[in-house]
């Protein structure tokens, strides 16, 4: 009843505002004529009478306002009244406002992007049913197969922990572990199958694409069903069940138009026959983020074998190359879980005894696995940007905190400019609460404003950072740089929180006016402590930007030194084209005719030399594996390997310090030989000449197998000058054990030519992929690129932070100088008439240049006694992300310094020389 | 504002304008000298707490008002009980008459 009657009157309060407000007037006012009636009864005169009336009622403003407090809806209703005022007083001063909402824009701008892709790489969700009951059996993300009965290196990795298992494995698992309503397999990496596909009978080319081979209850794990046609299931994932494939909405959409004829149609993968059975939904883009290749078909498990042919790990029970993730029963408990897993696992490596090496059985009981919450997927793109995102939020804050100064600063001077107003307020009876309160929604309206600006900024900023990271015209990530309600909640709140923080201590300081002051008139009084506060804030911000400037000067050291270390050969003039001979559906006996084709390219004009290697420098690493060398004992070398066609050395321009490179004489009918480089040489023969001895992979009777002709200077193939031996494309050997045979076979599929063109030829991409097509118009062709993109792209991530922190870092800049001007020239503009005092006592312009000068760089000096420390802390901080940067770099530490303290130098001389330009007379006839 | 009477006293005041208000209609004013002469001059309520309390009091639903002449034909508003405010008078008199029973006995007691 009560609260019918409440919501009554809030309507009503709502409703007729202005109707009740002038009732109210109308109370008071009769009220106040029945007190004097009254009051000229008892004999008063009429005029004696009114004031006795007046002071008895006490003010008539205060009664209203203390009845306006009591309405249902008051707060709203002041709310609104604050809000108007507040758009008002923003309306009349557009320059303060347009700088104020800017200032903000750029700051909640700055930190909502970077938000948005912490929110999307880091805290997401995957976008299926029920991800709060997935669990995945392991814990860490790994790139690559892992390939024995051993996991973890103890390195990178937490040793002897297992997160990828083999099909074998896996079945085991699925079989036996009732708690999973459901456990799903899907293939590990960012690599996935490179696939050619084409519609069967289609005389267009082949395109490429990425596959993941998933089990057949993937789809039913994570709750999906089809967009269009169906989702494959177990009986689709059977050997000899005819091969089907799941094409990804988004592919469906960007390469093949959404065109509905996809659904239900034979096409050729890699050369074999398969139907598209459906397209998977929207959204829908795996259980993996990575930051290339997401897959755009899935294939069944058991299609791998058709497909990977002679180099198939399905039925190799040493591969690990599956992730699991599993849809636990309601109830189910992750600990008991857990322990079970760990059981199977050790009956499934027991079944394994008799294949392991000594190694692996001694760590055999040590070997374990844990259970993760498998919500999120397995995100190798996590990992990668994990603390590149964390540092660039850190970043984005310091910005965000320097904006926030600023609007601190500019309602601080503003509330005093307006101090004759506000005492005047007070004088009127507006208690220093409602005068809070009218401040307090002034800044929130400006940062409500700010975070609207700021959502736009947020957009660009995170589309130009998703640029940034990720190069390549092809590539996607299931990454969306507009932001998400997470990240419009994120920017509504933080905007919320710099008002209210921002916005309540200027307000408070300016609210404290004494209605005195308004009588007075001139602005004579000034706050001792208002001013302080103002310096306190230029420092900060002083301080502040000095860190962002230093860490930006070390990143972008640090990326130059990374892209312009030795590498070991020069990349000026070097191009890199990626093949797949592989999924072209090469034999091994065509492959040798085949470069020979390629190596012809060097008839386009400007070309000098074509060859071809399996994995190119810096691209790639080298397959790292034990060798045994002729003579020798020890048994714990390992080196990398490669296969190169003749001419390499001299294409790549990689010296041959020793000996003679590989040449067209090494062929099937010659002895193996090999080429080696310095690293490897130093590292088995020391000082003794490697020249014609031998060496073989493990174990110990293949140490024969290969004759050093030459050694070639280091190079690097991406991840330092390590150890790395050169093999014949022409020459293949045998081996016992089926994995190194295989090895051998697959290694002949060369990915990459290398070209030397000095002088950039105009036109070469075009002309070597019409050269190219004329070899093979079968053959798959990524793309032409020169190394120093190659390395950019390497690079690409490094480069992104250390241009995000620059930018970071200028805005910084901008707006700590913007903060300084604001408050040196609202200094000299107090100080107009002692300044006008000193120079008519005989100060020059100089002095006054320099008193004002003083002052200004009085408060950067402070900021950089602080920030000095605060930057070489966030060296030691960022110091991980460093390459060839000392945290505490005296160099890049000046560097900063010097550019906070040039534009500290403009942002002051303005207003100086506005001081000197006072007229000493006019100054003093303003008293 | 005037600091006002305590947190109990608010209890009071509603209390106070809901008995005035008992036996006929009256404009704010009236309110206040009848609550002047009820008490014998110890309760002055001062417009500043009376008419905040007025507009609460009518939008909990305990009064109501109109427009009217008052006794020298001026415009004043009137304030009258609801039923509401009947139920409310005699629930905040039992609870008054609790409540200073118990303090009268808490001061004899020591």
């Amino acid at each position: 009843m009560r609260f019918v009657s409440r919501m009554k009157s809030f309507l009503r309060t709502l409703l007729y505002r202005r109707q009740i407000d002038t009732e109210l007037d109308e109370e008071i006012r009769s009220t106040l004529e029945l007190l004097t009636d009254q009051k000229i009864k008892e004999g008063m005169l009429p005029d004696d009478a009114r004031r006795a009336a007046k002071i008895q009622l006490g003010g008539v403003e205060q009664v209203k306002e203390g009845v306006r407090a009591v309405r249902a809806g008051a707060w709203l209703d002041t709310l609104l009244l604050d809000l108007r005022i507040g758009l008002r007083m923003l309306r009349q001063s557009p320059g303060f406002t347009a700088v104020a909402v800017l200032t903000l824009a750029l700051g909640i701008g700055a930190t909502t992007a970077i938000f948005t892709l912490v929110q999307q790489v880091m805290l997401r969700s995957l976008p299926v049913a029920r991800p709060d009951q997935l669990w995945r059996i392991g814990d860490a993300a790994h790139c690559c197969y892992s390939d024995g009965y051993t996991q973890g290196d103890g390195s990178f990795l937490p040793p002897n922990d297992w997160s990828l298992f083999s099909w074998e494995a896996y079945k085991l698992f699925r079989a036996n572990t009732p708690a999973f309503e459901e456990l799903a397999a899907f293939q590990i990496g960012e690599g996935n199958a490179e696939l050619g596909v084409r519609r069967a009978g289609s005389p267009a080319p082949v395109g490429t694409a990425n596959g993941e081979y998933v089990s057949g209850n993937f789809f039913k794990t994570f709750g999906i069903s089809a967009w269009r046609g169906r989702l494959f299931g177990d009986a689709d994932d059977q050997e000899g069940a005819s091969p089907v494939a799941v094409m990804s909405f988004h592919t469906w959409q960007g390469k093949y138009g959404s065109d509905p004829s996809v659904v239900g149609a034979a096409y050729e993968i890699n050369g074999y026959p398969f139907t598209i059975i459906g397209i998977a939904p929207p959204g829908f883009f795996g259980a993996k983020i990575a930051s290339s290749d997401m897959p755009d078909f899935w294939l069944p498990l058991t299609t791998e074998p058709l497909i990977a042919g002679a180099t198939a790990r399905l039925k190799n029970p040493r591969l690990a190359w599956l992730d699991l993730i599993g849809r636990v029963r309601p109830g189910g408990n992750p600990k008991t879980l857990e322990a079970q897993l760990q059981v199977e696992l050790h009956q499934w490596l027991a079944s394994h005894r008799a294949d392991m090496t000594s190694q692996e059985k001694a760590l055999l009981e040590k070997q374990t696995l844990h259970l993760t919450p498998g919500g999120a997927g397995v995100s190798l793109m996590r990992e990668n940007y994990k603390q590149a995102l964390w540092l660039l939020l850190m970043a984005a804050l310091c910005v965000l905190l320097v904006a926030c100064a600023n609007l601190a600063n500019l309602l601080l001077a503003r509330g005093l400019k307006d101090r004759h107003q506000t005492a005047l307020r007070a004088a009127l009876g507006a208690s220093r609460a409602r005068l809070v309160r009218k401040a307090l929604a002034e800044s929130l309206t400006l940062s409500v404003l700010g975070a609207t600006a700021g959502i736009a900024v947020a957009y660009a900023g995170a589309s130009l950072i998703l640029h940034l990271a990720i190069t390549g015209p092809d590539t996607w990530v299931p990454v969306d740089a507009a932001p998400s309600t997470p990240a419009l909640l994120f920017a509504l709140g933080i905007s919320v929180i710099t008002g209210v923080v921002f916005g309540l201590a200027p307000a408070w300081m300016t609210s404290h006016a004494e209605p005195i002051e308004a009588l007075r008139g001139a602005n004579r009084s000034v706050g001792g402590n208002r001013h302080w506060a103002q310096k306190m804030l230029v420092i900060v911000q002083a301080t502040v930007s000095l860190v962002l400037l230093s860490a930006a000067a070390m990143l972008g050291q640090s990326l130059r030194n990374l892209e312009h270390q030795n590498f070991g050969f020069d990349t000026s003039g070097r191009y890199l084209v990626s093949i797949d001979p592989k999924i072209s559906n090469y034999k091994q006996e065509q492959l040798v005719p085949l470069f020979r084709e390629i190596e012809d390219l060097r008839a386009i004009p400007g070309v000098r030399m074509v060859s071809a290697i399996l994995e190119a420098p810096l691209r790639a690493w080298a397959w790292g594996h034990a060798i045994r060398i002729e003579g020798k004992t020890e048994d714990d070398g390992s080196s990398g390997s490669t296969r190169v066609t003749p001419g390499f050395f001299e294409t790549l321009g990689d010296k041959i310090v020793m000996g003679r490179p590989i040449t067209d004489e090494d062929n099937a009918d010659t002895r193996p030989v090999v080429v080696i480089n310095e690293a490897f040489a130093k590292r088995f023969f020391g000082k003794e000449s490697p020249i014609g001895q031998h060496f073989g992979p493990a174990p110990q009777k293949n140490a024969a197998m290969y004759e050093i002709v030459g050694v070639a200077s280091d190079i690097d193939f991406g991840d330092g000058l390590q150890p790395i031996y050169f093999l014949p494309e022409a020459q293949t050997t045998h081996f016992d054990d089926a994995e190194t045979e295989e090895r051998e076979v697959w290694s002949h599929y060369l990915y990459n030519v290398v070209i030397w063109a000095p002088g950039n030829p105009p036109g070469l991409e075009v002309e070597v992929k019409r050269a190219l097509a004329n070899v093979d118009p079968n053959l798959v062709v990524y793309g032409v690129q020169s190394y120093s993109e190659v390395i950019h792209a390497d690079f690409a991530q490094q480069n992104m932070i250390a241009s995000l922190t620059w930018l970071f870092g200028a805005v910084g800049l901008v707006l700590a100088a913007v903060g300084l001007y604001g408050v040196t020239a609202y200094g000299v503009e107090q100080r107009t008439s002692e300044i006008g005092v000193r120079m008519a006592l005989g100060a020059d312009r100089g002095s006054v240049l320099l008193m004002v000068l003083r002052g200004a760089f009085w408060q950067v000096g402070v900021g950089l006694v602080l920030g000095i420390p605060a930057a070489v802390g966030a060296g030691y901080l960022i110091a991980s992300q460093l390459f060839g940067v000392r945290p505490w770099d005296p160099l890049m530490l000046s560097a900063a310094t010097l550019l906070l303290g040039l534009a500290a130098l403009i942002a002051a001389v303005i207003p100086a020389r506005r001081a000197t330009r006072i007229d000493p007379m006019e100054a003093l006839r303003c008293e | 504002m005037a600091p006002q009477p305590t947190n109990l006293l608010q209890g009071t005041l509603d209390l106070m304008i809901l008995k005035a208000l008992a036996l006929e209609e009256m404009h704010g004013l009236g309110i206040s000298r009848r609550l002047e002469q009820i008490t014998k001059g110890t309760f002055q309520v001062k417009p500043g707490s009376l008419f905040p309390a007025l507009h609460r009091m009518e939008e909990a639903g305990w009064l109501t008002s109109s427009w009217g002449e008052s006794e020298n034909n001026r415009r004043a508003k009137y304030y009258r009980l609801t039923k509401a405010g009947r139920r409310q008078l005699e629930a905040e008199t039992e609870r008054w008459g609790r409540i200073s029973l118990a303090i009268a006995q808490a001061l004899e007691a020591s």
